[in-house]
C-alpha cells in the first residue's frame, strides 16, 4: 500500500512537474502577398518568418521572465491589397488574438494597415514596404526594417551622376508612391551634378509589354535607363530593350533575384544591368549569417530566397530580443519601447546601419547600407557601397509631419 | 517616321492577341448570345498547359501548342456540354451567372494546377530583325505571323466551309437555319471548340511573349469585350479591325501621349468610335 501511495505521490509530482515545464505558445502573425503579382516579395517573406521562427523554436524557444515560449506562424494573404490586408491584420488581431503581426512587403497595403494600428494593442513590424510616410506618423507600435525609398534614391542618383550620364530617361511603375518618391530623390541628386531625367515614362503593375515606351525612350536618345518597378515587369524592361537594340548603361530599383529575372529574359539580355538598392542579400557579398541564410531557405523550400527577404528574418529575430527586453508577451507598449532601444541582433542577415547605437531610430525605421550592384555573368554582383548617411536621414525624417 | 512605324508594329503583335480572344468571343456571342466570361481564363489554362508540356515534360514546342490546341478543342466541347447546354433555353441571365461562375472554377483550377507564379513559356527564339530601322524581334514577328495566319484560316473557314455557313445561318436566324436542315444542336459545340482553340493560341502568344499568371485571363478578356464592342458585337471582320485598331492604339497612345493613361487613351478612343457608329466599325446597323 505505502509503495503504491508513493507511486501514485511521485507520479503526481512528476505530472506536476511536467505541467510546470509545459511550453508556452505564441501566435505571431504574418500579413503579406502570398499570391499575386506582389507574392515574388511577399511570399518569401511569409516563409522568412516560418524559417526564423522553427530556428527559434529548436533553440528552446523564447524566453520572458520564468517562461519559454514556441513560436506559432498564422500567415494570411492580403495580395498587396490594402483592404485585404486589412482585413487580414482584422482577423489577425480579433479572431486569433494575435498581438504582433510581421510581414508587410508591400506599400500600399501596409499604409492601409498603418492608418489604424496605432489604436490597437498591436505590434506591426514591417518588412520590404518601401513607402517613406510608413515611419513618418509617429506611430509607437510600428518599426521598419527596410529603409524608405527615396533615402536609396537619393544615393543612386549621386551614383548614376558619378557615372558621368547627363540624360537619364526613367521608366518606372510611378503610380506607386514610393517608386515616385525614390525618382524625386535620384533626380534630386542628378539635377545637382548638372544631369537631367529627359522623360519619365510609366508602365502599370500588370503590364508586361513595354515596347512602346521602350521606342519613346530609344527616340530621344539617353545616355541611361532608370528602371523602378517590381522585378517582373522589370525583367520584361530588360528584355525589350535588348530587343529593341537599346545599348545604353540600364540602371535599375527592383530587388529581385536571379532566378526571378532568369524566368523572363536571358543571362545575356540582363548583362550589365544595376541594381541601385539596399544592400539586401546578394550570396555573393552576404555576410556569414547571409550565406547561412541563403542555405538554409534553399534547403527547406527548395529556391532560393529573394534578396529582400531577411527584412522579415531579421523582424522575427528582433522581436525576439525584443519579447525578451521587455519580459512580457502581453503588454505590447513595453515590447513596442523595447524595439526602439534594440541594438541590431547577432542573428540578423541585412547589414543594418544602428542609429544612435540601436537597430531602429526614433521613428521606428532601420537603415541598411545601400549598396550599387551588377549582373555580371548570370549573378548579381556587389560592386560598391553607395553613400548611405543614415543618421542624417534619421534626422531629415523627424522633420516630415 | 521609323518611330510610328515602330509603334505600329509594336501594337500590331499584342493586337494580334486581342484579336484571337475577339474572335473566339464574337463567334460564342454571335450564335448563342452568350457572353463568355470565361474565355479569358481557358485562354490561360492553354498557356499554363503549353509551358507545362514544354518545361516539365520536355515537349518541343511546336508538338506541345498542338496538344494544347486538340485539348482545347475537346476542353470547347465539354464546356459546351456540361456549362452552358443545360441553360440553353432559360433565360440569359442563367447563362450570365453560368459564364461567371465557369471563370471563377477555371481560374481556381489555373491556380490549383499550375500555382501562382509568373510563367513564360521558353521558345529560344532570340534573333532580332532590322527592317528598315524598324526592330522586330523574331517571337514578335511569329506572333504577328502566326494570328495573321489564323485570323486567315478562320475567315475561309467560316466564309468558304459548309460548316461555316451553318455557323453564320444559326447566327444570322436560327428558325430559318432549322428550316434549311442545319443540325443547330452540333453547332454551339463546334463554335466552343474552335473559340477554345483560339483562346489557346492566344494563351500560348501572351505566354511566350509576354507572361502568363493569374488576373491576366481577367485583364484579357476584358481587353477581348472592348474589341467585341468596338469592332461590333458578333462580327467577325469587327473582331479583327478591333483588335488591330486596340492594339495599335494603345501602343501609339502610350508612345506619343502618355504611357500612363496609354488604356484610358485607348477607351477614349473606343468610346468616340462609338458615339459615332454605335454599331461598331464594322457591326450592323
Amino acid at each position: 500500500m505505502k509503495l503504491g501511495v508513493s507511486f501514485v505521490t511521485a507520479a503526481m509530482m512528476l505530472a506536476g512537474s511536467a505541467a510546470f515545464a509545459a511550453e508556452k505558445t505564441l501566435d505571431i502573425g504574418v500579413s503579406d502577398a502570398l499570391t499575386g503579382g506582389a507574392a515574388v516579395y511577399g511570399l518569401p517573406q511569409a516563409n522568412a518568418v516560418k524559417m526564423a521562427a522553427d530556428e527559434i523554436n529548436a533553440k528552446g524557444g523564447i524566453k520572458v521572465g520564468e517562461d519559454s515560449y514556441k513560436l506559432n506562424v498564422i500567415a494570411y494573404d492580403d495580395q498587396a491589397n490594402p483592404t485585404e490586408a486589412t482585413n487580414a491584420v482584422r482577423k489577425l488581431i480579433d479572431r486569433d488574438g494575435v498581438k504582433f503581426i510581421l510581414g508587410f512587403c508591400c506599400s500600399g497595403a501596409t499604409g492601409a494597415v498603418a492608418s489604424f494600428i496605432a489604436n490597437e494593442d498591436a505590434v506591426m513590424l514591417v518588412g520590404n514596404a518601401a513607402e517613406r510616410s510608413i515611419t513618418t506618423r509617429e506611430i509607437p507600435n510600428l518599426v521598419r526594417t527596410r529603409p524608405p525609398a527615396d533615402y536609396t534614391g537619393a544615393a543612386a542618383g549621386t551614383f548614376v551622376a558619378q557615372k558621368g550620364h547627363k540624360k537619364v530617361a526613367v521608366l518606372g511603375a510611378l503610380d506607386v508612391g514610393f517608386y515616385a518618391s525614390y525618382v524625386d530623390a535620384f533626380e534630386k541628386e542628378l539635377n545637382k551634378a548638372g544631369g537631367e531625367i529627359i522623360t519619365r515614362e510609366s508602365f502599370g503593375l500588370k503590364d508586361r509589354d513595354m515596347t512602346p515606351q521602350l521606342t519613346k525612350i530609344r527616340e530621344l536618345n539617353p545616355d541611361a535607363i532608370l528602371v523602378v518597378g517590381y522585378v517582373e515587369p522589370a525583367a520584361f524592361i530588360y528584355r525589350q530593350a535588348t530587343e529593341l537594340g537599346i545599348d545604353v548603361p540600364r540602371y535599375g530599383f527592383t530587388s529581385g533575384s536571379e532566378e526571378q529575372f532568369l524566368r523572363v529574359a536571358t543571362s545575356e539580355q540582363m548583362e550589365g544591368v544595376w541594381d541601385l538598392r539596399p544592400t539586401e542579400l546578394t550570396l555573393l557579398s552576404a555576410s556569414e549569417n547571409g550565406k547561412a541564410y541563403h542555405a538554409n531557405y534553399t534547403a527547406k523550400y527548395g529556391i532560393a530566397p529573394s534578396p529582400s527577404s531577411p527584412y522579415a528574418y531579421d523582424q522575427t529575430y528582433a522581436l525576439k530580443h525584443a519579447l525578451e527586453a521587455a519580459g512580457t508577451v502581453e503588454d505590447t507598449a513595453a515590447v513596442a519601447a523595447a524595439l526602439r532601444e534594440l541594438p541590431v541582433p547577432e542573428e540578423v542577415v541585412m547589414q543594418y546601419l544602428p542609429v544612435g547605437g540601436k537597430m531602429f531610430d526614433v521613428n521606428g525605421q532601420a537603415y541598411t547600407s545601400n549598396g550599387a550592384f551588377q549582373w555580371q555573368g548570370g549573378n548579381w554582383v556587389f560592386v560598391q557601397d553607395l553613400p548611405s548617411d543614415a543618421e542624417a536621414y534619421s534626422k531629415f525624417l523627424s522633420t516630415i509631419d | 517616321m521609323i518611330e510610328i512605324l515602330q509603334q505600329i508594329v509594336n501594337g500590331l503583335a499584342i493586337g494580334g492577341v486581342y484579336v484571337l480572344i475577339a474572335l473566339g468571343l464574337t463567334t460564342v456571342f454571335g450564335i448563342l448570345g452568350i457572353a463568355h466570361f470565361a474565355h479569358g481564363s481557358v485562354s490561360m489554362f492553354g498557356g499554363y498547359l503549353t509551358f507545362f508540356l514544354v518545361a516539365s515534360l520536355g515537349f518541343p514546342l511546336l508538338l506541345a501548342i498542338l496538344v494544347a490546341l486538340l485539348i482545347g478543342l475537346v476542353l470547347g466541347v465539354l464546356i459546351e456540354w456540361l456549362a452552358y447546354r443545360p441553360v440553353r433555353n432559360a433565360s440569359h441571365i442563367n447563362a450570365f451567372i453560368v459564364a461567371l461562375g465557369l471563370t471563377m472554377m477555371v481560374e481556381g483550377l489555373n491556380l490549383e494546377f499550375f500555382g501562382h507564379e509568373q510563367v513564360v513559356i521558353p521558345t529560344n527564339l532570340s534573333r532580332i530583325f532590322d527592317i528598315g530601322g524598324v526592330t522586330i524581334p523574331e517571337l514578335r514577328l511569329y506572333v504577328i505571323m502566326a494570328a495573321a495566319l489564323l485570323i486567315v484560316a478562320m475567315t475561309l473557314f467560316v466564309e468558304k466551309t459548309k460548316t461555316g455557313q451553318a455557323i453564320r445561318a444559326v447566327a444570322e436566324n436560327r428558325d430559318a437555319a432549322i428550316l434549311m436542315g442545319v443540325n443547330v444542336k452540333t453547332i454551339p459545340m463546334i463554335v466552343f471548340s474552335i473559340s477554345t482553340a483560339l483562346g489557346v493560341c492566344a494563351g500560348v502568344m501572351v505566354g511566350s511573349l509576354f507572361a502568363i499568371a493569374p488576373g491576366i485571363g481577367q485583364w484579357l478578356v476584358v481587353k477581348g469585350f472592348a474589341v467585341l464592342i468596338l469592332g461590333g458585337l458578333g462580327s467577325i471582320p469587327g473582331a479583327i479591325v478591333g483588335g488591330l485598331v486596340l492594339g495599335v492604339t494603345e501602343a501609339l497612345a502610350a508612345g506619343f501621349i502618355s504611357s500612363a493613361y496609354k488604356d484610358v487613351i485607348a477607351f477614349v478612343v473606343m468610346i468616340a468610335v462609338l458615339l459615332l457608329r454605335p454599331q461598331g466599325l464594322m457591326g450592323k446597323s
